[in-house]
């Protein structure tokens, strides 16, 4: 009984903290989005709504432009940062000259606030004055315009999250590399196994945790990033990147639409926990194993 | 010979539950699944049906279905 009392009382601040700052929060959120609230307003009180802002979500086009954005966005990012971050990982697992040197380069973005990688990109991304218009109309002819060309601008902030959050994965990834046992490895080599059915038989079933955990981390923040592509886009040309994150920005902040806004966050919320969860049934979950004797019983 | 202390230290296996879910699941995955069901399928009705079949409809569908799977998934 002393045991459990002195457990509760260690993980007390905890659980003051995660209350304070996110269980309750998550219930305000939540309590908002079923009221029409202008704080702003001739009349700033909270009106009882039922599930109207709902209602209102599942026809507004914006909102679901900006969803479709978010959703594609967040597919190609991570997907790259998972398959670039794996593939340096394994170049990191080998030695080679200005490895230490390429390791610290390499980690570099993660320790830049996306707000600054966002205006860094705008200055690189300004046609009359970015490095990476210039190189691309030097070498290929091709005029490169953010503010413009809505396709070009979706890529842009694609490559830039890639750049800002591969480090990450690569970290992640080859801590679980180097952490794996040798014998399997050895023991595959001297039954004739080439390096495909190694890493697809061996190393990836091995690693599928961290890789699980990684895309979880990733997938979370694409899903609300805001900062780096309002510095660099704005959410333009027209709303090609207003990402939901930066939709929800502009109905709470310039609106002031607290209401439909928390609407919105709860339902992000929502489709955020549900791709989580899907990935994680459909990658590790402990199966249901119905064998003849079970299904005879 | 055991001491009674030592018997009841003994955790107790339970038999493996068999819901119609293809996952292994306690009863608190069970209500998560019930629950982002509900939503779902309320916002989907929303969208789609309520202009012909009222939400209450979509209420009583919804919370049998999460009892569904609570207490048989």
């Amino acid at each position: 009984m002393g045991s459990n009392r002195t457990g509760w009382l260690m993980l007390a601040p905890t659980l003051l903290i995660l209350g304070v700052f996110g269980i309750v929060p998550f219930f305000y959120v939540l309590y908002l989005s079923f009221h029409q609230w202008n704080p702003f307003a001739a009349n700033p009180n909270m009106i009882f709504i039922g599930a109207n802002n709902f209602r209102r979500l599942v026809f507004d086009g914006e909102f679901l432009t900006s969803l479709w954005f978010t959703l594609k966005f967040a597919f190609f990012a991570v997907v790259s940062e998972i398959i670039i971050g794996y593939m340096l990982a394994q170049m990191l697992t080998r030695d080679f000259y200005g490895k230490g040197f390429f390791r610290t380069i390499h980690t570099l973005p993660l320790i830049v606030a996306p707000i600054v990688v966002g205006s860094v990109w705008r200055l690189m991304t300004t046609p009359s004055i970015g490095i990476i218009p210039y190189y691309l109309n030097k070498w290929f002819g091709y005029q490169l315009n953010i503010g413009s060309d809505a396709t070009a601008a979706f890529i842009i902030t694609v490559i830039m999250d890639i750049w800002h959050w591969t480090p990450l994965v690569t970290l992640t990834l080859l801590a679980a590399i180097v952490s794996l046992p040798k014998d399997p490895f050895e023991q595959a080599q001297i039954d004739g196994a080439n390096r495909w059915q190694i890493f697809w038989h061996i190393t990836l079933p091995m690693i599928r945790p961290a890789i699980l955990a990684t895309v979880f981390i990733r997938l979370m923040d694409a899903l609300r990033t805001v900062d780096e592509v309002w510095m660099l886009t704005g959410g333009g040309p027209g709303a090609a990147t207003r990402f939901v994150g930066l939709h929800i920005w502009k109905i709470v902040f310039p609106k002031t639409d607290y209401g439909y806004g928390s609407a919105i966050s709860i339902i992000v919320l929502y489709l955020t926990l549900v791709m989580c969860w899907l990935l994680y049934v459909g990658l590790v979950a402990p199966r249901v194993r119905r064998s003849k004797v079970n299904a005879d019983a | 010979m055991e001491s009674p202390s030592e018997i009841a230290d003994v955790p107790v296996r339970k038999p493996a539950r068999h819901g119609f879910l293809p996952i292994v699941t306690n009863w608190f995955d069970r209500l998560f699944i019930g629950i982002y069901l509900f939503v779902a399928l309320e916002l989907f009705w929303m969208r789609f049906l309520e202009q012909s079949i009222p939400l209450a409809v979509c209420h009583v569908l919804a919370i049998a279905l999460g009892v569904l799977i609570v207490w048989k998934g």
